[in-house]
């Protein structure tokens, strides 16, 4: 931050003060402090968002189906209201804690440190946020995430990345979810792949499907060595 | 909703900064959004009206938002490049880069205060 900060005015003006604060500064103070935690629990972070409906309770289940003999997994998810995921995923045996926002279209990071202590971090190796579904505001939160996940299903036609390019820009992973329908849709796994590529040349993508399974080892390996690089770091 | 959140957290964010005692004395709010933060300076204005409802201590401190373009400068030729259709590539030798220079920011660039 660059303070320049003006000398004296004289009476009766106004004084400027040249800030270049991040509006967003009261957030990421509350994002480096999930940050330092994880770090102290080698607990691998992951931010999943998406646009509503794409698959990302899904995703968990299956996930944490998959994983959960090889890792400790819990997940705390966001809504405006119920508590219909959480259920979902706990099913599964996992824990999950569901977080209301009560109307708020995306998760603060504020909001995740005040449920920090609900888990017994040292014992976990990867804790899933899953985002409100919304491929917008999620996009200018940071979480304090090791990684950020973007789903984007099949269902929602390929012309997303350029429509919510900062989601895009700020991910690492996209996974193309529900690949099982893919036969049945006017959807190109090329050319969302290519616009995502011009919005954000670093993007990992894979092809999952949590019906069919495509896809679902390779992202789970994925996790693992992530995991692994968190853990020896 | 993203907006009032924004607000929320500017206001946050400026009693971080500044003593109590000067934010009494605050005249105006200026703001930098690039076109990635995904801020509608309109919207914002809105959900900055509405804040004062609650929060009727701020109402005379007046909000500027200035919209910033998108710009990368490419790693390897150090070209800038105005960033159209959200297309990342240098215009000058075509490789794809990330190295925004502008677009992304979202800041209380400058803060008026009466003397």
């Amino acid at each position: 931050m660059s303070v320049d900060k003006s000398t004296k005015a004289p009476r009766g003006t106004v004084q400027c003060e040249n800030t270049n604060i991040n509006l967003l500064k009261a957030n990421d103070f509350v994002a480096d402090i999930i940050k330092k935690e994880m770090a102290k629990s080698n607990t691998l972070l992951v931010n999943i968002t998406s646009s509503a409906g794409s698959g990302k309770t899904t995703l968990m289940q299956k996930t944490a189906e998959k994983l959960k003999d090889k890792l400790t997994i819990a997940v705390m998810v966001g809504d405006l209201e119920t508590e219909r995921d959480a259920e979902r995923i706990r099913e599964t045996g996992i824990q999950a804690l569901q977080i209301v926002t009560g109307g708020i279209c995306h998760l603060e990071a504020q909001m995740i440190h005040q449920v920090l202590d609900q888990f017994d971090l040292p014992n976990i190796d990867l804790l899933f946020i899953e985002n409100v579904g919304n491929l917008v505001c999620p996009a200018s939160f940071d979480l304090g995430e090791d990684y950020r996940v973007t789903l984007m299903a099949t269902t929602e036609g390929d012309d997303k990345p350029k429509k919510y390019p900062r989601m895009f820009l700020t991910s690492d992973m996209m996974l193309v979810s529900k690949s099982d329908l893919l036969p049945y849709l006017p959807f190109s796994v090329e050319a969302v792949t290519k616009d995502a590529h011009e919005v954000n040349h670093e993007l990992e993508v894979i092809q999952i499907s949590s019906l069919s399974e495509e896809g679902i080892d390779e992202w789970c390996d994925w996790l693992v060595e992530k995991v692994k690089q968190k853990q020896q770091a | 909703m993203h907006e009032t959140s924004i607000v929320n957290s500017i206001m946050r964010t400026l009693k971080m900064e500044f003593e109590q005692e000067k934010l009494n004395t605050m005249k105006a709010i200026h703001l930098k959004v690039g076109i990635l933060s995904n801020i509608e300076p309109r919207l914002l204005h809105n959900a900055y009206s509405a804040y004062h409802i609650t929060n009727p201590g701020y109402h005379h401190v007046s909000l500027h938002v200035e919209s910033v373009d998108i710009k990368i400068q490419c790693e390897v030729c150090n070209h800038i490049t105005d960033v159209k259709n959200y297309r990342f590539l240098c215009e000058n030798c075509d490789r794809p880069s990330k190295n925004l220079i502008q677009g992304e920011e979202m800041l209380i660039h400058k803060v008026e205060f009466e003397d």
